[in-house]
């Protein structure tokens, strides 16, 4: 499914008929991501933060449908969709707080950058082991309906996770439970350095939602406009009581899997400049430019503006002390049991490591 | 104007180096934030790494094709407000990475060197004992064979940990606690036996020996005995005295004592003698303060009169002794000798002598070497006056003979000191008229 | 007051908390139309309804993965894994994503959910219908683990775990299921986490045991008692966070302890008790700690009598303990 033509128009039958102010709300939120997203690959490279994990190239796919959620609706992220957890207006400080690891990561150091979450924005948390968090989607839809709310989930995951066994499972509990979910799977290509066509054998993600009866689409996850208006229906269906929808977002990973990653060692520089062409913030001003409502200096400044405020929260975030030694104690249980307080007291009262940098 | 030394920053999946690929500025150059400076080759990737600030390169520490570690200094910059980066550069050791922190070298690694090899002759040996590790097996053994007396445990006496626990608590050495339990063990029971003193022995002799411990009275003369002797540098100087006008004298004074109810036995002509002499020589009358490494002389004398009892030897003192008369010193040695005797004695009165004088008694052999009294530092053994032939103006008379051992501490007495005090005291014994110069 | 079996007990639990607090809801495979293939959740569907006690696909990481996404949003759910030997697919849900939910969001998410589970052998269940695995859940930081023995217990400990804020694992010994009669309130009551219970005092050695293997821990005393050897046996009831005070106070009276459970020993939950005594009562030991467990071998059928730790291996344990 495409809604921008080649040309910049829309194809009529789909045009979710956005105001243009919406549009151009849209392009911004991508284009944000992408100068954090640059900002922040450069700060690893100068090993001032320890990883990152971007979103380059699919964009809209992640941005596009946290639009087309409601804003009571609940994303369940993989771990690319930052963007979507900034467009619910997510503080900017606070995730660049997290990327150090500082005093004021609401994380508290305890885990490894773009972990994010936050309740206030029905944002759950980020989870490194891969599908576990499509059952979780699933059980918030559940409950969300048995307590009688009309609250749907959207939830990431990439064409790696169709493998797993919580896949599986969360698809399957869907279907039978007629759950309230929206499947959001990028496919952007690759699990690492695994191709799509490895992963499974059949052609398409889509297909394999009929199998649990869950009706599926494929969409052009570079179409910012088309992942609007396949999101915004599944959103209807679920909200409807149709029950979930499998939503395949056919898109690009253009950076590497994270920054350990070196991508260039399993694809060739010619698929990834055809896929450049594709670029999904393009298109969409492709758009724009055709209704006459963005010009290039509105463009730069935009993008400047966004790098000057993520360099404006660096430099608030390497200013700022590393959390307390004994919030590595707390949040375990919700009352912390004897052996805990006993072992943070021989942690806060024994021998510290060594934290300074070795010299060669 | 600050200055920033650079380092190669981890840049993914914990890699521990990079091979310098191309550098992108030469030394001089400025950049601009995020310009490209140098291009890295890790075993991960090929990255290139930008300009953390605006800066100017002023020096290049690796040449292309060079590797370089993680956390060397790869070049330097001059920069304005470069101490953020710095300081973020140096907090951000990575917590972890997509596949963890892999270090190629962590602490105690050297800990692994190299197993010794088997030699051709000598049939190749299975792993090796570490030195250290057989020097302390060797130090424990030395440790237990030097435990005196009776040890029933070559190393570590077998005891469950509540068992050691009493042990501990009633000052019981569970090596010499004979074990009556399972697999050589000592029980509890063991201990409080031990404590008891009803040790028993299963060896052929047990039946023809008697165990007594060492407790009490016993122990404590032990221990002080034992201090004394390996403390101080004990000798001896004996010599006779012709005792003849002191017997006379005694014997012109008993009947005036036994009218005023005084038993006058030689004793306290002997003390009367010493606690002049004393005043003479003064370092007899002193005591060594190990702990400050001082002599301290003592303007007041305290005479301890060893004193045999049923429990055990124990010296009684009289204090101000060279204040006493005669007959006053003699009725204190007796009550003191009563008490003793009887188990009255106060603590108050085992306290504080400066210098003891000891009655070998009728069986008081030749000569004796009394051990100190510590820490005092001289002891005189005042032996039974016997009937000898002595030479008088060339003629072989019938004479009364005294012989006086007397031990010192070497350490602060010389020889000549000691025999000059002796001689002093000897030459009041032979003349006693000289004890009571005071009331001429 | 009714006379309750351990199986009327969790169920009378199940349907008080139900009935108290609506957001209570059972799922797990075979709970509803048939109650449980244990019976423990039968007439439950009959009185709240198919959307309250969920007749679930047969997929353990879809019934706690989907459970803890339930306990995400606010819903207190109780799941059933129909033998503890079939809750590995699930394992990384409640290792990797319930067990560290609140602590990776700093406590903006909590997971209250109870996981129910029939354990242990004795049943004639052969290696899938008779492990005993707790110790992988208490090994495992942000998981509490409880283990009644008895009806009353069961019931009371039951509706504290429901209550609880954070994800509890549920033992229930099946051997025990129908065994055990005793009388049981009809109304809600709690026996609290965290606090073990001392079924009998005795002066010269600790018997420390929980479920199914409390019952021959007990019986091994009684003989004993006989013979003049005085056995304190407690029941740990929760084993994580463990009641610490109660064992360490019992040792330091008796000066001895023998552990017993059903799983394998090595690595078993008696490793790490034992561990605990030792550091915290060394000095009042007169004795080593022992362990009288299931061997280390997969559970078998026609010798569990031999394999499970029973009165007849406890009592020369304790026996030989108490005259070290």
């Amino acid at each position: 499914m495409h809604v921008i033509r080649e040309d910049g128009s829309l194809d009529p039958t789909l045009d979710p008929g956005l105001s243009i102010d919406r549009v151009i709300g849209l392009y911004k939120a991508m284009v944000r991501t992408r100068v954090i997203d640059d900002r922040l690959e450069k700060l690893q490279r100068q090993g001032r933060i320890a990883f990152h994990v971007g979103s380059l190239g699919e964009e809209a796919a992640i941005i596009g449908s946290a639009a087309a959620l409601r804003e009571h609706d609940w994303i369940v992220p993989c771990y690319r969709e930052v963007g979507a957890l900034l467009w619910r207006g997510y503080p900017l400080q606070r995730y660049v707080d997290h990327m150090y690891g500082n005093a004021d990561d609401p994380l508290r150091g305890r885990q490894m950058p773009d972990h994010t979450f936050s309740r206030a924005h029905r944002y759950l948390s980020v989870s490194a082991p891969i599908g576990t968090q499509i059952p979780h989607a699933v059980g918030v839809a559940m409950a969300a309906r048995a307590r009688g709310l009309d609250e749907c989930v959207g939830v990431f995951f990439g064409d790696g996770a169709t493998s797993s066994n919580d896949f599986h499972s969360a698809m399957n509990f869907a279907g039978v439970y007629q759950a309230p979910v929206v499947f959001l799977c990028r496919n952007n290509g690759y699990a690492i350095s695994l191709r799509v066509e490895q992963q499974t054998a059949v052609q398409t993600m889509a297909e394999k939602a009929p199998a649990y009866g869950v009706p599926a689409v494929r969409v052009d996850g570079n179409d910012a406009l088309a992942v609007w208006q396949a999101v915004g229906e599944g959103v209807r269906r679920a909200s409807g009581g149709g029950g979930p929808t499998f939503i395949e977002l056919m898109t690009y990973r253009l950076g590497g899997h994270s920054t350990s990653d070196d991508p260039r060692i399993y694809r060739t520089k010619d698929e990834v400049e055809s896929w450049r062409k594709a670029d999904p913030i393009d298109r969409l001003r492709k758009h724009i430019d055709r209704r006459d409502a963005w010009s290039d200096d509105l463009d730069e400044d935009w993008r400047a503006v966004c790098d000057a405020e993520v360099k404006e929260c660096v430099r608030r975030a390497e200013e700022k002390p590393s959390p307390e030694l004994r919030d590595m104690f707390t949040d375990v249980y919700a009352e912390q049991p004897w052996h805990l307080r006993e072992q943070e007291a021989q942690c806060i009262e024994g021998p510290r490591a060594r934290d300074d940098e070795e010299e060669p | 104007m600050a200055r920033l030394d650079f380092k190669l920053p981890d840049i993914g999946e914990g890699v521990t180096e990079g091979e310098i690929v191309e550098w992108f500025v030469g030394v001089g150059d400025t950049v601009v934030e995020d310009d490209p400076m140098v291009e890295v080759m890790t075993d991960k990737a090929t990255v290139t790494i930008g300009a953390p600030c605006d800066a100017s390169v002023e020096r290049l520490c690796f040449g292309v094709g060079d590797v370089a570690r993680v956390g060397q200094v790869i070049l330097t910059l001059e920069s304005e407000g470069a101490s953020n980066v710095d300081s973020a550069q140096r907090s951000s050791r990575p917590p972890a990475t997509a596949v963890g922190d892999i270090q190629d070298h962590v602490p105690g690694a050297g800990l692994f060197t190299p197993e010794e090899v088997p030699t051709r002759n000598g049939g190749g040996r299975r792993g090796s004992v570490r030195p250290a590790a057989a020097a302390k097996r060797r130090s424990l053994r030395t440790s237990a064979e030097s435990v005196g007396q009776i040890s029933y445990f070559q190393a570590k006496p077998l005891a469950t940990p509540a068992t050691r626990r009493l042990a501990k608590d009633m000052a019981v050495d569970l090596r010499r606690v004979r074990p009556s339990g399972a697999g050589g063990r000592v029980t509890r029971e063991d201990v409080r036996a031990a404590v008891r003193g009803q040790m028993t022995d299963d060896k052929p002799h047990a039946q023809l020996e008697e165990r007594e411990p060492l407790v009490g009275m016993r122990r404590k003369i032990a221990e002080r005995m034992q201090h004394a002797k390996t403390t101080a540098a004990h000798f001896t100087f004996v010599e006779e005295c012709d005792a003849s006008r002191l017997v006379d004298l005694r014997a012109r004074l008993s009947d005036e004592a036994s009218r005023r109810g005084v038993r006058l036995t030689f004793l306290p002509f002997v003390i009367k003698a010493v606690t002049e002499a004393l005043k003479r020589h003064p370092v007899l009358n002193a005591e060594v303060d190990e702990q400050t490494n001082e002599l301290v002389y003592k303007k007041y004398y305290n005479i301890g009169v060893a004193t045999a009892t049923d429990a055990g030897l124990m010296v009684p003192v009289i204090p101000g002794a060279d204040r006493l008369r005669l007959f006053e010193l003699a009725s204190r040695v007796e009550a003191l000798a009563k008490a003793a005797r009887e188990g009255t004695l106060s603590p108050g009165d085992l306290r504080n002598s400066t210098f003891t004088v000891t009655s070998l008694g009728k069986r008081g052999g030749l000569l004796a070497t009394p051990i100190l009294n510590h820490p005092e530092v001289g002891i005189l053994g005042v032996h039974r006056i016997k009937d000898k032939p002595v030479i008088r103006e060339g003629q072989v008379v019938p004479g009364k003979v005294m012989i006086l051992s007397l031990s010192l501490d070497h350490r602060v007495v010389d020889g000549h000191v000691g025999a000059a005090f002796a001689y002093d005291v000897i030459e009041t014994l032979e003349n006693p008229e000289r004890l009571f110069y005071d009331a001429l | 007051m009714t006379e309750m079996n351990l199986v009327q007990a969790i169920n009378s639990g199940l349907r008080d908390a139900m009935l108290a607090d609506e957001s209570v809801l059972v799922m797990g495979e075979d709970v509803g139309r048939l109650g449980g293939v244990f019976r423990v959740t039968q007439g439950l569907r009959e009185t709240f309804g198919a959307d309250r006690v969920l007749d679930t696909p047969l997929s353990e990481s879809g019934i706690l993965g989907t459970a803890i996404g339930m306990a995400l949003h606010g819903l207190r759910p109780v799941s059933e894994i129909q033998f503890a030997d079939f809750i590995y697919p699930g394992v990384d849900q409640l290792l990797s994503e319930a067990a560290k939910y609140r602590y990776r969001t700093a406590g903006e998410f909590h997971v209250p959910m109870v996981v129910r589970t029939p354990y242990g052998g004795g049943i004639r269940g052969g290696q899938y219908h008779s492990q005993s695995p707790e110790a992988l859940f208490i090994h495992t930081p942000g998981l509490k683990v409880v283990c009644p023995s008895n009806p009353y217990d069961a019931k009371g400990l039951l509706l504290e775990a429901i209550a609880d804020e954070d994800p509890v694992l549920f033992f229930e010994p099946k051997r025990v299921y129908r065994a055990v009669k005793m009388d049981v309130p009809d109304d809600a009551y709690t026996v609290p986490l965290g606090k073990a219970k001392t079924v009998r005092s005795g002066e010269h050695v600790t018997c420390v045991a929980w479920g199914a293997m409390l019952f021959e821990a007990f019986s091994a005393a009684e003989q004993l008692a006989a013979e003049g050897i005085d056995v304190e046996v407690i029941d740990l009831r929760t084993l994580w966070p463990l009641d610490i005070d109660a064992l360490v106070e019992s040792v330091h009276k008796t000066g001895r302890l023998v552990v017993v459970h059903e799983a394998p020993r090595t690595c078993g939950f008696g490793s790490e008790l034992v561990t605990l005594i030792v550091e915290r009562a060394f000095l009042h030991l007169e004795a080593p700690p022992v362990r009288i467990t299931g061997w280390d071998t997969p559970f078998p059928l026609t010798h569990e009598q031999e394999y499970l730790p029973l009165a007849h291996r406890i009592a020369p344990a304790l026996r030989d303990t108490a005259r070290y």
